[in-house]
């Protein structure tokens, strides 16, 4: 049976290859064999099943009408062929009788097979209507998806860039400011000169934790070699804040145009440092970046346990955001094992993958 | 009693700029003489002013401090430069000094600082911290100041990379246009950094702009 119904899907497969012309000549003319055949034959070997496929053939991928007047062929043809060889049944009206209940057979076979051909097209119109607007519908998401992630990049950019250029001047205006009366009040000998040295002390500390926000909101400068310079100080920073082995490895320089790549970029090794030795227990960390054949090439090696298997769901999470951002800038993603033994990440981006949005940043 | 000292102010922020004119003027010795928030402000007080010092924010709105230090060196040569920033010293310090400042004032040290700093470029002395000192100290023992450079250390082909990546070509433009591989490219740029001492490629990366710029005038 397996073999049969594999030998339907092939010639299926065939028949829906050519064009309707191609099919309506080989139904007439396997016809013709058919009735041919039925002829040299001779009266006791049916064919009417052997009639029927040519005619199912073209009531599918022809058209009603066309699969009618095949019935009507088949049905003369057997007619003739039985009265070539001498009125077998002894009869006229028998001939006639079995002739017409052949044809209306075959009327009612092509009747059949048109109503399922419509109903098997309507169907498959409204699958394709559906997947087309679920297709419209996860591609506006992702759109949406996307917006929403630039903007909140964006938000947190203005932020940033807001905390450095008016907070911070205004604190350390205010600095001054404190720094004077500080001046004023010693030169009076009043004690309250300390109180009001401790306020520039104060202030001094809310400008370096004002700074330190506005770095984390905005990491990367937008100039080419901000990614560079924001691995840079990330790998030093992290070896200084962990106590552990950091380092950006970059033999030559690698220039990142778009500052919205190279904010995603950072975000991804500062993802990977961080599994590396929170959940990794890394004590060296290599980042290397360098120009690839086509494009960028991010790596974060680190001497850590290497990934588990399932992993908990933080890390989980940590390693999904970590895909979605490689997404939305067409980079690829990968994990593996480290020339240390524990988790090696490598991200690459092709200059021709780069959605056309980041252009215009 | 000797005139005060003369200091001019440069910085887009009013109340950074009210806080050291009080700041500084709280010292007898000092007096502000005028203060711009913009180069062309900055160049035209500075021409009336006539300070001794320039106090100058290297990220002023709308254009560079690095350039207006480097066209007040270029038109003043005497005149005493303080650069101060928001910004790291570990990034900016050696590109200020580099432009024609002789002292570098972090924003969050100002209070404690910038009178010390007025001082020191008096003396004329560089006023950056240790660390950046040491940077500079040790690119000078490498056998590089001002506009004396090693190249002669880099063979012809490293000369070639060093001068490209100057232009602004990229690490692949480089290769295309050398005709050889990246790798090749990046193994280069490595032994460039042993050569000339630097330590990462940001830093190589700025010292071959700085060379190109300057290669016109050798």
């Amino acid at each position: 049976m397996g073999a049969i119904g594999e030998l339907g899907n092939r010639a299926a497969r065939w028949l829906e290859g050519r064009s309707r012309g191609e099919i309506a000549l080989a139904c007439l003319v396997s016809i013709l064999i058919v009735g041919y055949v039925d002829y040299v034959t001779g009266i006791w070997f049916s064919l009417s099943v052997i009639y029927a496929m040519p005619i199912a053939v073209a009531a599918w991928y022809v058209n009603r009408p066309y699969a009618y007047l095949l019935s009507a062929m088949s049905a003369a043809e057997w007619v003739l062929s039985d009265l070539a060889h001498g009125l077998p049944s002894g009869s006229n009206w028998i001939e006639l009788w079995n002739g017409t209940l052949r044809l209306l057979f075959y009327a009612f076979l092509v009747l059949l097979l048109g109503r399922l051909h419509d109903l098997h097209r309507n169907l498959s119109r409204r699958v394709e209507e559906r997947t087309a607007a679920l297709t419209r519908e996860i591609a506006e998401r992702e759109r949406l998806e996307r917006k929403l992630s630039e903007a909140a990049d964006d938000e947190r950019r203005s932020i940033g860039q807001d905390i450095h250029d008016s907070l911070c001047q205004h604190l350390t205006g205010t600095a001054l400011a404190s720094q004077v009366l500080a001046g004023r009040l010693e030169a009076r000998g009043l004690a309250e000169a300390a109180d009001s040295q401790k306020i520039v002390d104060l202030v001094e500390e809310a400008i370096a934790m004002a700074r330190g926000m506005a770095k984390g909101l905005q990491p990367v400068e937008p100039h080419p070699d901000g990614l560079m310079l924001a691995l840079e100080e990330f790998a030093a920073t992290t070896s200084e804040l962990f106590r552990i082995a950091c380092t950006l490895e970059c033999d030559s320089p690698v220039l990142v145009e778009w500052p919205g790549v190279a904010t995603h970029l950072y975000r991804i090794a500062q993802e990977a440092v961080g599994n590396a030795v929170r959940h990794g227990r890394a004590t060296a960390v290599i980042i290397a970046l360098e120009t690839a054949k086509n494009g960028i090439r991010l790596s974060v090696g680190d001497n850590g346990t290497g990934m588990r298997d399932p992993m908990p769901d933080a890390r989980g999470l940590g390693l999904k955001i970590m895909a979605e951002r490689a997404k939305v800038i067409g980079a690829r993603l990968s994990f593996g094992r480290s020339e240390a033994g524990g988790t090696e990440l490598v991200c690459e981006v092709n200059r021709g993958d780069i959605p056309a949005y980041f252009d215009h940043e | 009693m000797n005139e005060p000292i003369k200091v001019f102010l440069v910085d887009d922020h009013p109340l950074v700029r009210e806080g050291l004119t009080n700041l500084i003027n709280q010292q007898p010795r000092f007096r502000v003489c005028g203060e711009a928030e913009n180069v062309p402000d900055a160049l035209r007080g500075i021409e009336t002013s006539d300070p001794d010092v320039a106090i100058v924010d290297i990220s002023l709105k709308g254009s560079s401090g690095l350039e207006l230090i480097k066209q007040l060196k270029a038109l003043r040569p005497r005149l005493a430069i303080i650069a101060l920033s928001m910004h790291d010293e570990k990034f900016y310090a050696e590109r200020a000094i580099r432009a024609g400042a002789r002292g570098y004032v972090m924003k969050r040290e100002s209070t404690k600082k910038i009178v010390a700093a007025i001082d020191e470029v008096l003396k004329g002395r560089l006023c950056i911290s240790e660390q950046v000192a040491a940077g500079l100290a040790e690119k000078f023992i490498g056998g590089r100041t001002g506009n004396d450079w090693p190249v002669e250390l880099l063979s012809d082909r490293e000369l070639e990379v060093f001068n490209l990546l100057g232009q602004g070509f990229e690490t692949r433009q480089v290769a295309e246009t050398l005709n050889v591989s990246m790798k090749t490219v990046q193994a280069y740029c490595a032994r460039i950094k042993q050569k000339l001492k630097l330590s990462t490629a940001s830093e190589l990366l700025r010292e071959a702009i700085r060379w190109h710029e300057q290669e016109p005038q050798r």
